[in-house]
């Protein structure tokens, strides 16, 4: 029996004047980075590059599912709670738990949902961070689906946000990993989904920040599937394009879950998005 | 068209898992290539029927329109960015969906699958 390198374990921190439970996961060692999974999803979309020991083996890769995702607990009450997720909410949660863990200057890379906030935590505190890797990131575009499909209750709401970001997947991914990406959707939490897009497809407030990212201190690089309809190619490079410094790669056969739906195909990526972390020396 | 529509309603047939997940869906559905119609009569997951238009007395839950040359990419193994998806189609101004989208939403990954199966064929 062998078991991955990769470890669990859960952290309580407070976000919004109450306690959270959150469920974290690591592999490696060094420079850490901290990974945040898309809307819907959780931290197993990061499975396959923390057991990549070339990967792990200078940087320490940590990921953890937000609240009301995966393992970690949606906060008491929830029950008759509407899960609105917020530029400011997510902002707390993700600084919250890189303080819990003691991070100093991790790099964050964060995948949809997750580049969205991680060019938020940019222009907003980039002092906390060392680098931005924003996979399928964008400053905002107009949803093409309705979000309220996704929680009703006459029909499965993550079976319908399965098969809707289905059109997101690359048709170049092995099918093993398109369905194992889906399965995130299927079974993420009711109304979890819809959630996570009412920030995503609501908040336009990233557009005008995006000139305040300081990639002389903390350089940005965008990485963005050709088949990836939600954030396309061409809604990478304006982003791209509106932070001064900021550097893109267009990834021609993949699409918008990239590190899980083809980790083979995502990984020269990844790795020379790593590489590009090296901040210029700035005289203090 | 009728021709492949016909292939398709008999590997429906032959996919137990596609009858499965359809096997509370007994819809109509209108599909326009080209500027010709075809309704889609499924009965519980079965392509029951395949009704060339046009026709002004079926009524129909929701219609897809589009061309035969982006069919002819969507139904490619690898097809280009775009033409991979249903919706990508629609983003790309080559399909669009009217009448009930959700009752299409609430069974998308049926027909999803449904139209991808010549996708099969192209890759057998």
């Amino acid at each position: 029996m062998t078991f991955e390198p990769i470890t669990g374990r859960y952290l309580t921190v407070e976000v919004a004047g109450a306690p959270r439970r959150i469920y974290v996961e690591e592999a490696g060692q060094g420079r850490p980075v901290l990974c945040l999974h898309t809307a819907g999803a959780d931290t197993m979309q990061w499975r396959h590059l923390m057991n990549d020991a070339e990967v792990t083996k200078h940087h320490r890769l940590i990921a953890f599912d937000m609240p009301w995702h995966g393992k970690s607990l949606p906060p008491k009450g929830f029950e008759t709670e509407e899960y609105r997720l917020t530029t400011e909410l997510y902002i707390e949660t993700v600084l919250a738990v890189a303080d819990g863990l003691g991070l100093e200057r991790p790099i964050l890379a964060g995948c949809s949902m997750g580049g969205r906030i991680a060019l938020q935590l940019a222009a907003l505190h980039g002092d906390r961070f060392s680098g931005f890797i924003a996979i399928e990131a964008s400053d905002f575009q107009q949803s093409w689906y309705d979000i309220d499909w996704f929680h009703r209750p006459d029909a499965h709401g993550g079976e319908m946000g399965a098969a809707l970001v289905s059109a997101n997947i690359s048709p170049y991914a092995p099918a093993e990993e398109r369905w194992n990406t889906l399965w995130m959707f299927m079974s993420s939490g009711p109304g979890v989904f819809r959630g996570d897009l009412w920030f995503y497809t609501r908040d336009e407030s990233l557009i005008d920040r995006l000139g305040q990212i300081d990639t002389a201190r903390t350089p940005v690089h965008i990485l963005v599937g050709a088949y990836d309809l939600t954030c396309t190619p061409e809604d990478a490079k304006r982003t791209a394009a509106a932070i001064p410094g900021a550097t893109v790669s267009v990834m021609d056969e993949l699409g918008h879950f990239p590190m899980s739906e083809h980790p083979a195909g995502f990984r020269p990526f990844f790795v020379d998005a790593l590489a590009r972390m090296q901040a210029p020396v700035v005289a203090d | 068209m009728l021709e492949l529509l016909q292939r398709m309603q008999a590997r429906l047939d032959a996919s137990p898992h596609m009858l499965r997940l359809g096997r509370l869906i007994s819809e109509t559905v209108l599909l326009r290539v080209d500027g010709d119609e075809y309704y889609l009569v499924f009965d519980k997951g079965h392509l029951a029927e395949v009704v060339p238009g046009p026709s002004r007395k079926t009524p129909w839950r929701f219609a897809i329109t589009t061309d035969s040359e982006a069919l002819r990419e969507f139904w490619k193994a690898h097809p280009k960015p775009g033409f991979h998806d249903i919706f990508g189609l629609v983003t790309i101004g080559r399909a669009k969906i009217e009448g009930d989208i959700l009752a299409m939403v609430k069974n998308l990954r049926f027909f999803k699958e449904f139209l991808a199966l010549p996708r099969e064929e192209a890759l057998a």
